[in-house]
């Protein structure tokens, strides 16, 4: 009895018998599905950057929005049903506008996460009748909060569909999440300048995507204590990228010189061989 | 029959027809009140009245005092109301101004009594037992609250006691508007007037009333209600008088008359009325 | 007699505010603020008492390393000193409103995550945030201006030390009206003190010697010593001339090492 899934995985509201919430686990593999997002925390700012789906050559790739400005110091980037994000940067919107009316200063980005998170378990029915519920299912899509206050200086946040949160120095989500999360464990030093991040953050797109990365379906945006949130517009992004290429090309060159250094060696090598 | 308070001691309608109002341009009250406006009629004067609380801290705890008078204007309407309650173990509360409105407060006090007994009884420790101080909050928070939808209960409030705890005397104000005060000396009404000066002579600051016995708090609040009684004439010879002690808890006294009184100036008195000499 | 005369019923309101009289005063120096007022509260001719608190130190929890420093302190560095006068009903609620507010600012800045990474921050000498005056004075406004059609009646000073540590002051109007100044009085002493102020800390129609009214003194910031003389002056002045003024004077002051208050006995008649 009650052995399969399916037994609970209806009601929003229900928890099996091992105690776990089947629709909220399910918001999760959603996200799995999404494009690739990536969010870099560095000393000089925070690099948000995420993958652009062409699905047609007939689309046009600025219509795609997924990076969004919450306030001049707070961007986030999104993976999942991107459609969901719209409500949830909505009101983190106006939590950060009401908080700077109310206090007169930036919002804080860690209670500008929270208030997003209040948001996500607000599904199925409230303790209170109706008057609380807003969704009827739990959210398809992650954020990535990033921004810098004067609290505790420059912060990046993962906010999942369970409403749960965490920071992150550097963080991958979406379907290339797996890999890019394991390149950004390698790459990832506290030293890290903005420049780099930004190089980082499209190199790992670069390598999970499965079209190839130009500057047109990856987006860039930084956000720093100076100028706040930047978005990169297409010129910027193809810098970066011509950039990105043309070390590969170098790379690629250095690695065939090396090849053939070493072919060389070995001729060589068989050449001493057959001088003794 | 017509039920409606504003039609008492008119002539029925049913035997004389209906009241000419044109007739000296008297007010229609009864259409005003049933039917034409629409007014959401809150308590904008107090109908039947208690006059002054007085109360003074000692040494180890309060004396309080209030007359048992309640009068209707200048009619002495009824003459066994109690306006000291005892609330909790060793609380009392002094109510002046409106008598419904205090009414409608004691049946409020008997609640928070109530409740506080369920949690609080013999079998739980008694960390949660009513302090003046709690019975204070709730009422002067009540008292803003009202004031503030502009339906304000017509009254003024002393609380006086100790607290349990410590053993430290209270003694608060608060009013209608939610006006709230401590003061070694309280008084409302014609109290604040009359018998304030002869409080403070006794003491003046907190310093002052730790030093005051009780016989000496007695006195003076004895001492003030009679000044009461001379001079307040919506004020009665009989009242309540009640102690809160830190080490013997209440004595509530609610049968005194002002004691040793001289009305011989009285007949030097001139000029008013029919008196002809 | 006019017409409407008895033909018209005559409202009787209730008057939901009073006068509880008083005085408010705060001064900013370089690196302190101070909020003082008497403590008498009056109705009419009546003194209700002589001992009521009109300042409220709203202040993070005080450490015992601190208490080591100075036993007298009752507020950290972080503190807002709330100050109300006018009608003491709304100013209590006004004060039990902004204390709400700020530990619920408290809460949600400080929650349970921990801090951002050391290297991250530039400036994390300070673990803990609390409300900054600007945004405490942000906040009263909307208290203030919440009840723009049923009013607080009150005059509102806060004082504090700002982001960089050094002295503010911000006063308020019933409605919320606000603007951070050098100094500011409130209440029934307002008119007499504050042109005593005008001239003794902003120098106002102050000029140089000899230069024949054409060059002003240079405006320059004045000791916590001789502002907490203007204080007391101040005080037992105004004590002299207006009826609600009087009995005690009690002086917050604000600095690096916290709060501290002191005690002035002022004429009772």
């Amino acid at each position: 009895m009650f052995l399969t899934r399916s037994e609970y995985d209806r009601g929003v509201s229900t928890f099996s018998p091992e105690g776990r919430l089947f629709q909220v686990e399910y918001s999760s593999e959603a996200i799995k599905l999404g494009s690739t997002a990536i969010g870099i925390a560095t000393s000089e700012g925070i690099v948000l950057g995420v993958e652009k789906r062409i699905t047609s050559t007939l689309l046009v790739p600025e219509s795609i929005e997924k990076i969004m400005e919450i306030d001049s110091h707070i961007g986030c980037a999104m993976s999942g049903l991107t459609a969901d994000a719209r409500s949830m940067v909505e009101h983190a919107r106006v939590s950060a506008v009401s908080h700077n009316l109310y206090f007169d200063e930036p919002m804080a980005i860690e209670s500008l996460t929270q208030s997003v998170c209040d948001l996500a378990l607000r599904f199925g029915e409230g303790a209170s009748g109706e008057e609380e519920r807003l969704m009827s299912r739990p959210f398809g899509v992650a954020l990535l909060i990033g921004g810098f206050d004067k609290l505790k200086g420059y912060q990046l946040y993962h906010a999942e569909p369970s409403g749960t949160f965490y920071q992150f120095k550097a963080k991958a989500i979406g379907s290339g999440s797996e890999g890019a999360q394991s390149e950004l464990q390698n790459i990832y030093r506290n030293d890290l300048t903005l420049i780099e991040a930004e190089k980082i953050v499209l190199k790992i797109l670069k390598q999970v995507m499965e079209e190839k990365l130009d500057s047109t379906n990856a987006q860039l945006c930084t956000i720093t204590k100076e100028s706040g949130y930047k978005v990169f517009n297409e010129e910027e992004t193809k810098k970066i990228v011509d950039i990105i290429y043309e070390e590969d090309e170098e790379e690629k060159k250095r690695q065939e010189q090396e090849e053939q250094d070493e072919e060389d060696e070995d001729e060589d090598e068989d050449e001493d061989e057959d001088m003794n | 029959m017509n039920h409606d308070p504003y039609s008492w001691g008119r002539p029925s309608d049913a035997m004389y027809g209906q009241y000419n109002n044109a007739i000296a341009n008297a007010p229609n009250t009864l259409e005003h009140h049933s039917s034409g406006s629409n007014f959401n009629e809150n308590t904008t004067r107090p109908i039947v009245t208690g006059t002054s609380v007085i109360a003074i801290k000692y040494k180890t705890g309060v004396v309080i005092a209030a007359d048992n008078l309640a009068s209707y204007g200048s009619l002495l309407r009824f003459q066994g109301i109690e306006r000291l309650h005892k609330v909790g173990k060793t609380t009392v509360v002094g109510i002046s101004g409106d008598v419904s409105d205090m009414q409608h407060l004691l049946t409020i006090l008997d609640q928070l009594e109530m409740e506080n007994n369920y949690d609080n009884d013999e079998y739980s420790d008694n960390v949660d037992e009513l302090q003046p101080s709690y019975i204070f909050e709730y009422l002067a928070n009540l008292m803003y609250h009202r004031r503030s939808k502009m339906n304000p209960l017509w009254n003024a409030l002393i609380v006086s006691g100790v607290d349990s705890k410590t053993g430290k005397p209270f003694l608060e104000y608060v009013n209608l508007l939610g006006v709230k005060y401590a003061s070694p000396s309280i008084a409302t009404g014609f109290g604040s007037h009359l018998a304030i000066p002869l409080l403070r002579k006794l003491a003046d600051s907190e310093e002052e009333a730790a030093e005051l016995t009780l016989e000496q708090a007695k006195k003076g609040i004895k001492d003030s209600m009679k000044v009461l009684f001379y001079r307040d004439t919506r004020s009665s010879k009989n009242y309540s008088l009640a102690v809160i002690d830190k080490d013997t808890g209440i004595a509530y006294d609610n049968n005194v008359d002002v004691e040793d009184m001289s009305w011989k100036f009285a007949k030097d008195i001139t000029g008013y009325g029919t008196q002809r000499v | 007699m006019s017409p409407q005369h008895g033909s018209q019923p005559i409202q009787h309101q209730f008057n939901p505010y009073s006068d509880n009289g008083g005085t408010l005063l705060g001064i900013a120096g370089e690196d302190f603020a101070i909020l003082a007022s008497d403590t008498r509260q009056s109705v009419d001719y009546s003194i209700n008492t002589r001992l009521s608190h009109k300042i409220k130190v709203i202040s993070p929890p005080v450490t015992k390393e601190m208490k080591l420093e100075s036993t007298d302190i009752v507020g950290t560095k972080n503190s807002v000193l709330f100050g109300t006068n006018g009608f003491s009903a709304d100013g209590d609620a006004l004060t039990k409103a902004f204390e709400e507010n700020w530990k619920w600012y408290v809460h949600d800045q400080n929650s349970n995550v921990e801090t951002g990474f050391e290297f991250l921050n530039e400036n994390n000498e300070e673990k803990e945030s609390f409300m900054s005056m600007q945004s405490a004075a942000r906040n009263v406004q909307h208290l203030l201006y919440g009840k723009r059609f049923f009013p607080y009646y009150v005059h509102t000073i806060l004082a504090g030390l700002d982001e960089e540590g050094k002295g503010c002051v911000y006063s308020f109007d019933p409605v919320g009206s606000y603007e951070r100044e050098q100094c500011r009085v409130g209440g029934a002493g307002a008119s007499l003190i504050m042109p005593f102020l005008d001239n003794q800390v902003n120098f106002k129609n102050q000029y140089i010697p000899g230069t024949n009214s054409t060059e002003r003194r240079k405006i320059e910031y004045l000791s916590l010593d001789e502002c907490l003389k203007l204080v007391k002056d101040a005080f037992t002045s105004v004590t002299e001339r207006h009826i609600t003024v009087g009995d005690g004077l009690e002086i917050f002051i604000i600095d690096k090492n916290g709060v501290r208050s002191e005690y002035h006995a002022l004429k009772k008649d």
